[in-house]
């Protein structure tokens, strides 16, 4: 019947593009419809009973605005949220026509409660215009009742949306989780993958230091999906010291953290029954209510985070005992060679010079012998502290083998390397290892060094470790801790065989 | 081209924006602009919602924002700076006051341009007021004068609708932009002037708030009420007061005179400032930044602010409107000694907590279970709140 009277809605496409659209077309069409001078949708909460306005349409321009009001006891508008009838009124401020509607619809991401829909629209004629006869109220009132079939779908349609979109975070995270064991920055994956999913206003790490008894900050990752390190961050694990400390210990979190429960969420991560940090997302920069099934998901895939980052925690720890040397704190030699090739491309494709120090501590097979493995332990460590002490940001040391040890020293000259190789001599000669067994009480040592470069002295990783090499067997040869320069050893060479001698002699 | 707007309680905004894109089209023929209407929540949440998910949540090519959103969302990396490009702020064509607190952070950048403003003010209708008060200007100066005189209203006999106090705009709830002049009023604030502390609980700030709760529990203005939804828009003679920052349509005709919002020690008052900005997500800067220039240029500036009773912020236009002003020597004591909400990071969202206080207690008052008790416990927690966030931002 509708039909033929040409009022029969068009709200099909307008309903896929989204509520706002819907309710737009829906107060547009019914405006011009029945010569109206406004029209507003609003919402109905039965806890509050108030009507909340969504959006209006009025003089040829939709607007929203922000108005909560309770419709008066018997009123036109309380009669018809009662009776799900439209009702009608008119006043000095014109004539109105109230039309609800009421439906409730399944949660599509497959909860088994119901979505509550429930408001009315409301049309408004000017004083001046003729009222609402009831034959019009219940066109008006039919003509709505068919778009808002369209608004259930709507509605639907936008659920639907979500519910995929949480499907297709489910996938992927997941995937981001298993992988975060084989990454080097596995933290930042973990956030980033949290924070492209869900989009909280900022995601923050925090990890249990068990030693130290601390909780410490690790990353935090802001809306914008920038990351940034909260290290300083540190939380003493006490009782009451902090909110985040009680979490962790499990103990009550206060009327406090009741008010914050809609917009933070505040995630213990456990492996096997021990807590080992603590995860937190939050909305309080925008103060907007974390979605509950948002809520439910980040807590379904607590157990995964929690395995992902105490994996990579174990992966960081395995790799470093595998690349450094437990002693002397430096580097092994498989990391060096890693290291070595790097540093020698990019001298090479930059054409900076790369310098290489090759020291030896003089007479460690005897420190060994004469005061034990103990002792010679001791003087490697220290060796070690020295060095680490001594370098720039960009150098490289390694302990190559017992008491070998290489410094690769990027855009530094022969000169420089020589100079580093002086101090760090000097310090070493300057310690006091204390032997209390022995009768001097403490035991000196020095180092022999021998300095190669590129591309002065080599041209491949090679001849570089070789020419270094030469240069350390010429001081051992020549009465050691000492160092020598490549390039001066070459010039020795050709002058001691110049005058018909020789250069080699024994040194270890 | 797409515009966001911000929603307002007087529709003639809302037209007169639509009456200035269609010249603005007229102009730029080769511009094709719309715009959309948003209240404040709804253009908060379409920003975060970008932030989120910027692809399946589109920014508008210009935004309108309150002025003290600016700091927050080009920190949020959201606003194009417009420092240099736009001339009106390249030439610094704004007042002080404004261009103070706009570049408060960053004297070289401006991520926004004023547009309008409005200061809240007291209207009276001499006619109502006879028996009440004999001395307006005196009497009605503070607080509690006004207060006073409130209850001294009697309402005309013949008339049924008749209210003491009319606040045109309420959303129905007691607002942040109900209490926030009373609070500056009573030198309090949101925060230390230092911005390194929450200052919610500070007695002036409470004091501020329950001044104007009180005109709610006391019956004096009316929460979620549903009259003019009945029955139209009320017209402005059925009531003695009226406070409102905007300049009243037919306020002469109807006898209504004005005097500086009640209770301000410097006679100045707090300022609304309204800004437009660019988006920096626009993928046709050109035309977005030639709407704001058009926007900006005085005649435009000036009928769009005239048509619903603000002032634009253009500093010629602006002083020249004063000087139109019917009211002149009221307008000119409030821009005395103005004051505007701080441009920092945190003031939006803790407006936002003071909201949500203010939300709570009216669905109090209006169920008749308000107790002062409720005011402190919830200013407690919303300092609580804002004192977490300035650590965390």
């Amino acid at each position: 019947m509708l039909k033929k009277k040409g009022i029969e809605p068009g709200a099909g496409k307008a309903s896929y593009d989204g509520r706002d659209s819907f309710m737009k077309a829906a107060l547009e069409a019914v405006t011009a419809q029945f010569t109206l001078e406004a029209a507003s949708f609003y919402e109905y909460d039965e806890k509050s009973g108030l009507l909340r306005l969504r959006l209006r349409h009025a003089s040829g321009v939709s607007f929203e605005h922000e108005e909560n009001l309770r419709p008066a006891p018997g009123s036109a508008a309380a009669r018809a949220l009662e009776t799900l009838e439209a009702a009608s009124s008119k006043g000095l401020g014109g004539s109105f026509l109230y039309s609800p509607f009421r439906f409730d619809y399944c949660d599509p991401s497959g909860g088994r409660g119901v979505v509550p829909c429930f408001g009315l629209v409301r049309l408004e004629r000017s004083p001046r215009k003729r009222g609402f006869t009831k034959a019009e109220g219940a066109r008006a009132d039919a003509y709505l009742r068919s778009y808002l079939r369209d608004y259930y779908k709507a509605e639907f349609f936008s659920l639907n949306r979500k519910y995929e979109k949480n499907v297709s975070a489910i996938t992927e995270l997941t995937e981001v989780f298993a992988t975060a064991l084989r990454v080097r920055d596995s933290f930042k994956h973990i956030l980033s993958g949290i924070q492209t999913y869900f989009g909280f206003d900022r995601v923050r790490l925090y990890l249990i230091d068990e030693k130290n008894r601390k909780l410490k900050g690790e990353l935090s990752a802001d809306i914008r999906g920038q990351i940034k390190s909260i290290a300083y961050e540190e939380i003493p694990l006490e009782a009451g010291a902090h909110r985040f400390a009680d979490i962790v210990l499990g103990r009550s979190s206060g009327a406090f953290m009741e008010r914050y429960k809609d917009c933070v969420l505040y995630m213990p991560l456990a492996v096997q029954g021990v807590t080992i940090g603590l995860l937190i997302v939050d909305n309080l920069l925008s103060q907007q209510r974390i979605e509950p099934q948002e809520l439910a998901m980040l807590k379904s895939f607590g157990g995964q985070i929690a395995l992902a980052v105490d994996n990579s925690r174990l992966f960081d720890k395995v790799e470093e005992l595998s690349l450094y040397d437990e002693l002397t704190k430096l580097p092994l030699r498989r990391y060096f060679n890693q290291r070595f090739q790097e540093e020698f491309y990019r001298a090479e494709r930059f054409k900076q010079p790369l310098a290489m120090i090759w020291a030896d501590i003089d007479f460690f097979k005897e420190v060994n012998d004469t005061y034990g493995h103990q002792i010679g332990d001791k003087v490697l460590k220290e060796a070690g502290r020295v060095i680490l002490s001594n370098l720039r940001k960009i150098d490289f040391p390694c302990r190559y083998g017992g008491d070998e040890i290489i410094i690769l020293l990027p855009q530094a000259t022969g000169l420089e390397a020589q100079r580093l190789a002086q101090r760090l001599s000097s310090e070493l000669a300057e310690l006091r290892i204390p032997v209390p067994f022995s009768s001097a009480k403490e035991l000196r040592v020095t180092m022999s060094i021998g300095v190669s470069t590129f591309p002065q002295d080599a041209s491949t990783m090679d001849a570089l470790l070789e020419k270094a090499d030469d240069a350390l067997y010429w001081v051992k040869s020549h009465g050691r801790g000492k160092i020598a320069l490549y390039s001066d050893v070459a010039e020795e060479k050709k002058k001691a065989e110049a005058a018909g001698g020789t250069t080699n002699a024994t040194a270890k | 081209m797409l515009i966001w707007l911000l929603s307002d309680y007087d529709h003639r905004k809302h037209l007169a924006f639509k009456s200035l894109l269609g010249r603005f089209s007229a102009a730029y023929p080769d511009v094709h602009a719309e715009f959309a209407v948003k209240s404040r929540k709804s253009l908060w949440e379409s920003l975060f919602a970008h932030l989120r998910d910027p692809k399946r949540n589109p920014l508008a090519d210009v935004i309108e924002i309150p002025q003290n959103w600016t700091e927050l969302f080009s920190r949020l990396g959201l606003l194009s700076d417009l420092a240099s490009s736009l001339e009106a702020l390249a030439q610094r064509r704004y007042p002080d006051f404004i261009f103070k607190e706009l570049l408060r952070h960053d004297e070289a950048r401006a991520y926004s341009a004023p547009w309008w403003l409005e200061a809240p003010a007291l209207y009276y209708r001499p006619q109502a007021l006879k028996g009440a008060v004999t001395d307006p200007e005196k009497e009605l100066a503070s607080w509690d004068g006004f207060r006073a005189a409130l209850d001294r209203i009697r309402p005309p006999s013949r008339k049924g609708n008749f209210r003491a106090l009319s606040v045109p705009g309420s959303s129905g709830s007691v607002s942040v932009a109900d209490v926030l002049p009373r609070v500056w009023g009573r030198r309090g604030g949101l925060f230390s002037d230092d911005f390194n502390r929450a200052t919610f609980n500070r007695e002036e700030t409470v004091g501020g708030v329950e001044d104007w709760l009180e005109l709610a529990v006391s019956g004096k203005i009316e929460l979620f009420n549903g009259d003019h939804f009945e029955t139209g828009p009320q017209p402005a003679e059925d009531c003695a007061f009226m406070i409102s920052s905007r300049k009243l349509p037919g306020a002469g005709r109807a006898g209504l005179k004005m005097l500086p919002y009640p209770g301000y020690p410097s006679g100045g008052g707090l300022m609304l400032v309204y800004n437009l900005a660019i988006s920096s997500a626009t993928q046709d800067h050109g035309s977005a930044a030639a709407f704001v220039a058009w926007a900006m240029e005085p005649r435009n500036a000036a009928s769009f602010a005239e048509s619903f009773g603000v002032f634009p912020c253009l500093k010629p236009v602006f002083e020249e409107r004063l000087k139109e002003e019917r009211e002149t020597g009221v307008y000119r004591r409030l821009f005395s000694a103005p004051e505007l909400m701080p441009n920092i990071m945190v003031y939006p969202t803790a407006e936002l907590l003071l909201e949500r206080v203010l939300w709570n207690l009216s669905l109090k008052i209006a169920r008749r279970d308000y107790e002062r008790e409720d005011l402190t416990r919830e200013m407690i927690m919303a300092q609580g709140e804002a004192d977490y966030l300035l650590s965390l931002y």
